[in-house]
């Protein structure tokens, strides 16, 4: 019976993988569906148009989710119209599309609530605001570990436990799928039907949990990093690899799902009738990054390197976690293999 | 939601030519820009070149909304800006950042120190000194050289207002009747209680920090001196990440720290 009458609505509940799709499929009327898509190799976040090419057993992507679409990579915040009587400030519309993010995984879903505090604190972003308001996060357990995860020792994963600031959670039990609705919106808005899970369902999740916490390989002390780093800024670590293996190229940076950081340039039309004023990940790793005039703050690698280990394994003080969420990316995309975990164990050694 | 990168205009009312590169810019903001407070600083600039960090060196008072900006063309935005005239228009947002903490100096010997350009930021502590409340005010300005003295015609002014004002320069020249040296070894010589003493510090960080050690010696505490460090920043809402010291975001948690809150941070002198 499922008449009108009896409906009840369920917040959380068990589904085949069909009613899953069959229910995702149904949002696309009314949202635009950005999920990870393709399996060879690296699958990424894109747009999808069916249910299908989304990837739900993907490990990671080289681009984060959140940062990605929430942040994006280069976008216009202002314009210039040059007139006769001098330049007129023109402001872009916010961005309006109602999106679902699907398939975030528990540490890029931290990733967002980092964000979320760096953009919508004292001074909020209008343009961050606007996407994160009209887009709508499903986020997915993780069904396995990379041997570069490390979120376990950080606690964002890879079971996701954050109790909001998201929309939906799955979980893939094997036949079929738990879905729970975490947001105050997504149980306004979506409705649930199916088998309401029971006690041995969560106990389910509970055992398929700690079998995944059995695949994890990296290890080292996220907690005591502190005073090491403080009293031991030039630590030889820090120099050999950077003076040994470090490129400078930022890949760590633009990869990270928790960095953040931007440049503001202006840019001309040909015409000269226009000026726009952008926005662009910047990186850290850059040699003009801190530089200003008569010096440069992080002029030496060394300086750089310890920037981005430092501002992701320390300075929790700065949004009261850490910028790291133990996703890995920095280590799998550097080209020559530099491992923030290892540069904390050394020194912490 | 207002788009926080959209500029105010102002017009410049006055320029002053304080030393070779050195211009200070009277400015009438339009209506509705929110008045500064002593230590704090705009974005300033011009659509196409873009904008850079300048501290008021003149804030709004209740007989004057006008405020101004002591600017040395030293990069893109600032040569550009250099090239204006009086009537020009500039673009600016703000004011950003924790000013000087002006209320810890009641009562207190104020003790400011500047090198430089440094002298811009202290300037409107100077220029409120009265209401401040201070027992004691002390001025000690070091510069490269006498033609590099901004606000050489002020100093007069300062000295009838009560404030000891002492100059010093590494390069005296001929006619200079004031000191020769570095300005720590004023300090060294300067008559302080450590414990009722506040310091505000401004100028290249290397004299900031010797300044600050200075004072250290004469057992001030590290949380009654105040620097004022300079770092690259786009867009002064601790948002784009360029003034990163440590935990800290320099734009929207200072721009001015007490000695203490910096300390021990890589990549700085303090």
């Amino acid at each position: 019976m499922n008449g009108e009458n009896t409906f009840q609505k369920n917040y959380e509940a068990l589904i085949s993988r069909e009613l899953l799709a069959a229910w995702v499929e149904g949002f696309k009327e009314n949202f635009r569906l950005i999920g990870p898509a393709g399996g060879k190799g690296e699958a990424e976040f894109r747009e999808v148009f069916s249910f299908n090419e989304i990837n739900l057993d993907y490990q990671s992507t080289m681009l984060p989710p959140g940062k990605t679409f929430l942040l994006k990579p280069v976008e216009e915040i202002l314009s210039f119209n040059i007139t006769p009587g001098g330049p007129v400030a023109e402001e872009p519309p916010l961005p309006d599309r109602k999106r679902i993010l699907f398939g975030v995984h528990a540490c890029d879903t931290h990733a967002i609530l980092y964000l979320d505090k760096v953009f919508l604190g004292v001074f909020p972003d209008p343009f961050y605001r606007a996407r994160r308001e009209n887009t709508f996060i499903f986020s997915l357990n993780c069904k396995t570990v990379s041997g570069l995860c490390f979120c376990h020792l950080v606690g964002t994963g890879p079971f996701l436990k954050a109790q909001s600031g998201y929309d939906v959670l799955l979980t893939d039990m094997g036949s079929e799928f738990l879905v729970e609705l975490k947001s105050v919106r997504a149980k306004k808005i979506f409705s649930l039907e199916g088998r309401p899970p029971e006690g041995r369902d969560l106990e389910k999740k509970k055992e398929l949990e700690l079998e995944l916490l059995k695949n994890f390989r990296k290890d080292f002390k996220a907690d005591g990093l502190r005073e090491v780093f403080l009293s031991r800024p030039d630590h030889p670590v820090l120099k050999e690899t950077a003076e040994g293996r470090c490129l400078s190229c930022g890949n760590c940076v633009m990869v990270c799902p928790t960095c953040f950081c931007h440049d503001i340039y202006d840019e001309a039309g040909v015409s000269l009738a226009r000026i726009k004023r952008m926005r662009r990940w910047d990186a850290c790793q850059d040699y003009f990054f801190a530089k200003v005039h008569g010096g440069n703050f992080r002029e030496e690698r060394q300086a750089r390197l310890r920037q981005f280990v430092f501002h992701k394994l320390d300075y929790e003080g700065q949004f009261g976690v850490k910028g790291t969420v133990g996703c890995g990316r920095c280590i799998r995309w550097c080209p020559t293999g530099i491992d923030l975990t290892e540069i904390a164990k050394e020194m912490m050694k | 939601m207002k788009n926080p990168y959209v500029p105010f205009k102002a017009v410049i009312r006055g320029i002053g030519q304080e030393a070779g590169d050195v211009k200070t810019f009277l400015l009438e903001p339009e209506s509705g820009f929110p008045p500064g407070a002593p230590g704090q600083f705009n974005m300033v600039g011009y659509p196409g070149v873009g904008e850079a960090p300048v501290s008021l060196s003149r804030v709004p008072m209740e007989d004057s909304d006008l405020f101004e900006h002591t600017i040395r063309a030293v990069g893109r935005v600032t040569d550009f800006l250099s090239t204006f005239r009086e009537g020009d228009e500039i673009f600016l947002r703000g004011p950003f950042g924790r000013g000087w903490p002006l209320n810890e100096v009641k009562g207190k010997h104020l003790v400011l120190v500047s090198g430089g350009l440094g002298l811009a930021p202290i300037r409107p502590v100077v220029q409120i000194a009265d209401k401040l409340k201070a027992r004691r005010i002390t001025l000690l300005h070091g510069a490269r050289d006498p033609g590099s003295v901004i606000f050489k015609t002020e100093f007069r002014h300062w000295r009838k207002k009560g404030i000891d004002v002492e100059l010093t320069v590494d390069e005296p020249g001929k006619g200079w009747r004031y000191h020769t040296g570095i300005v720590t070894e004023i300090i060294r010589r300067l008559k302080i209680a450590p414990a009722e003493a506040v310091a505000f510090i401004c100028g290249p960080e290397i004299m900031m920090r010797f300044a600050a050690n200075e004072l250290f010696l004469k057992d001030v505490p590290g949380s009654s001196v105040y620097v004022s460090p300079e770092r690259r920043m786009r867009c002064g809402m601790g948002l784009c990440g360029h003034c990163q010291h440590g935990v800290w975001f320099v734009c929207k948690d200072g721009p001015v720290f007490s000695y203490r809150e910096l300390r021990g941070y890589p990549d700085a002198l303090f």
